[in-house]
């Protein structure tokens, strides 16, 4: 702990954090958001507009998983749901795009507990199977339901705009998703430190104690599934929208596999953590094909050829040096970062 | 005096295992008592009856003159009842001051959705819970761990941060199963003092498991003692350790238990 460093009142001691530097970081990196589409090319730009419906998502998934401590493979499931509804609302019923996102939320919300209700006793394993199930289930249920879906022709989302402004553009559509995506955070940091973060992290380390404490262990277990498949059926309606045409194949579970590892990656129970996963595990593929440019063309065509292999490979590599590294993840790697320079040059 | 909690003709069976028969007692208001007996005789099967966590094969609870017999465990913090745990029962990875706030759980009210907003009344019942817990902290003195993760503190910390978590649902009531089991002699002496301020300052009446006789003879105002699920002696200190059948039963459960 820094000498001299106390809290003068209450209210700063619930505030989202009392760091300067924290404040300027942050201010940085929103101008830095802000900025860049005047520096990037229209590639980078559409890159950087899928981390931010992607990091939706994963923060969703992290609240279950991470804080929450259920795992789960159903998120493909519930980003399908927010998907398909966002775009056969906008289709059949011309309804625009944030009415979209919010249907498509709280249908994956509600849809949920189709898989919560079940779970409630199951843990680790079982849980797992369970998720995964309903992952199944949704990829198969879009196939079949094809009056409402198209079935495997898939879906061509129309231009969204809003207020009358158009969200055709790659830079008013980056800037849009920018948008939902501070605010699906700052809600996420919000409901962390409110009750119910606390009481979803008490469920993971201590159930019955958390019983004894006035937690309802099926509400707030039902809870953080739909509240998590919120979330993510959100970014799948984003994310809907974002590439204007959907079909069942986006939404295989390996999908569910590629969030866990960014939760994972990033340092399971963080928020921060669960953006920083989800930025790293974006870039990485890019890192890798422009690595394997750079050593020749020989390898070029292998990445081009077997791209999902070389990604599921690389994907693997990651994730097991960081459990094997760095168990808790990139955050974990920050915050040892930030001890070393706060108690230079003391060692305690 | 009026009793706070009344059981009657309580009784557990675990398949085969008869693990609780037609236990009876009430503990007065204000007061301290202890349930006490040999390894295996019950005692958190009793506890665990009273929390709502065990449902009873036979008998009633009350508390307050209130049936709780088959009230679910999470209702107990609404209704004044705050326990700890035999084994260490802290949330490892949070902090110490959020394993206090916790305890205010049911204190409070935010939703997801007013949560997710944290304005109005949300911020200000979190204001408020934070000076509380910042009063369980000095009243418990552990404000030199208040930021760091529970499970790195040692044992008798988490113990004493166990202990603040139930002090912050401001019980009326408070069940203590074996605080002072693997405690030094330091340790346990501070525990006794908390458990008397609690009583005396707090106005919190206190059911405790405990092995030991010392902190037990001390303190209680009742000692109740259970043997193979019965129970053979209640009554003050002096009366339970001058009961023959309690003699008998603690030195031979005590020869058991060595
Ligand atoms: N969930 C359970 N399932 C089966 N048997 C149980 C269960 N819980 C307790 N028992 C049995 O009930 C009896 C009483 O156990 P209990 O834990 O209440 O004793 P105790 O008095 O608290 O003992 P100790 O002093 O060792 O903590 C024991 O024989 C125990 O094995
Ligand atoms: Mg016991």
């Amino acid at each position: 702990m820094r000498a001299g460093h106390f809290k003068q009142s209450y209210l700063e001691l619930v505030a989202l954090t009392d760091s300067g530097a924290v404040k300027a970081w942050t201010a940085m990196l929103l101008v830095g958001c802000m900025a860049l589409p005047w520096v990037a090319s229209s590639y980078v730009l559409a890159l950087a507009t899928t981390i931010l419906i992607t990091a939706i998502g994963v923060v969703g998934l992290n609240l279950l998983t991470g804080v929450c401590g259920l795992i789960s493979l159903g998120h493909a499931g519930f980003l399908a749901i927010g998907a398909y509804t966002a775009a056969v609302l906008a289709v059949d019923y011309a309804v625009p795009i944030i009415p979209g996102i919010i249907c498509g939320g709280l249908l994956a919300a509600a849809l949920s507990l189709l898989v919560g209700i079940p779970s409630l006793r199951l843990k680790g394993l079982y849980l797992a199977i369970t998720t995964l199930a309903f992952t199944i289930i949704v990829t198969h249920s879009i196939l079949n339901l094809d009056w409402l879906t198209r079935g495997s022709a898939g879906l061509s989302l129309p231009a969204a705009d809003l207020l009358g402004i158009s969200l055709a553009g790659k830079v008013s559509f980056y800037y849009f998703s920018l948008a939902a995506c501070v605010l699906f955070v700052a809600a996420a940091m919000n409901v962390m430190r409110s009750r119910i973060g606390r009481a979803f992290v008490a469920i993971r380390d201590h159930d019955i104690a958390a019983e004894m404490m006035g937690i309802n262990l099926v509400a707030y277990k039902l809870m953080a599934f739909a509240l998590s498949a919120f979330f993510t059926g959100a970014a799948g309606a984003l994310a809907a929208y974002q590439v204007r045409y959907i079909n069942v194949d986006s939404f295989a579970v390996l999908v569910s596999i590629e969030a866990l590892a960014m939760i994972i990656v990033g340092g399971l129970g963080s928020i921060a953590g669960a953006i920083l996963g989800t930025i790293f595990m974006s870039l990485l593929p890019e890192f890798t094909r422009w690595l394997f440019d750079a050593l020749g063309s020989g390898l070029t065509e292998t990445f081009s050829t077997r791209a999902l292999e070389v990604r599921g490979l690389i994907y693997g590599v990651v994730i097991m040096t960081v459990l094997r590294v760095q168990p808790d993840g990139l955050i974990g790697l920050w915050r040892d970062a930030k001890r070393l320079w706060s108690n230079w040059p003391f060692r305690y | 005096m009026s009793s706070i909690l009344d059981v009657e003709g309580l009784g557990k069976a675990f398949g085969g295992v008869q693990a609780v028969q037609d236990v009876s007692f009430s503990v007065e208001q204000g007061t301290i008592c202890s349930l006490i007996g040999p390894n295996g005789a019950g005692k958190t099967t009793v506890l665990n009856m009273i929390s709502g966590l065990v449902p009873p094969t036979t008998g009633r609870v009350s508390f307050e003159r209130r049936d709780i017999t088959n009230s679910p465990a999470y209702r107990m913090a609404s209704r004044g009842l705050g326990r700890t745990f035999q084994n260490l029962a802290v949330f490892a990875h949070a902090t110490v001051v959020d394993n206090i706030l916790v305890g205010m759980h049911a204190r409070l009210s935010a939703d997801p959705l007013t949560a997710a907003v944290y304005w109005g009344r949300v911020r200000n019942e979190e204001i408020r819970a934070r000076r509380r817990v910042e009063e369980i902290i000095d009243f418990l003195e552990i404000q030199n761990v208040r930021d760091l993760p529970v499970g790195t503190l040692s044992y008798g910390l988490q113990k004493r941060v166990e202990l603040g978590r139930a002090l912050a649902i401001e019980p009326r009531f408070l069940l203590l199963d074996e605080m002072v089991s693997g405690m030094n002699q330091e340790e346990t002496e501070d525990i006794a003092r908390f458990i008397l301020d609690i009583k005396e300052q707090l106005n919190v009446t206190v059911l405790m498991v405990e092995h030991d006789m010392g902190i037990v003879m001390d303190i209680s105002d009742q000692v109740v003692v259970l043997e193979f699920g019965r129970k053979i002696g209640d009554g003050t200190p002096t009366q339970v350790s001058q009961d023959p059948r309690v003699m008998a039963a603690y030195l031979g459960g005590a020869g058991e238990a060595a």
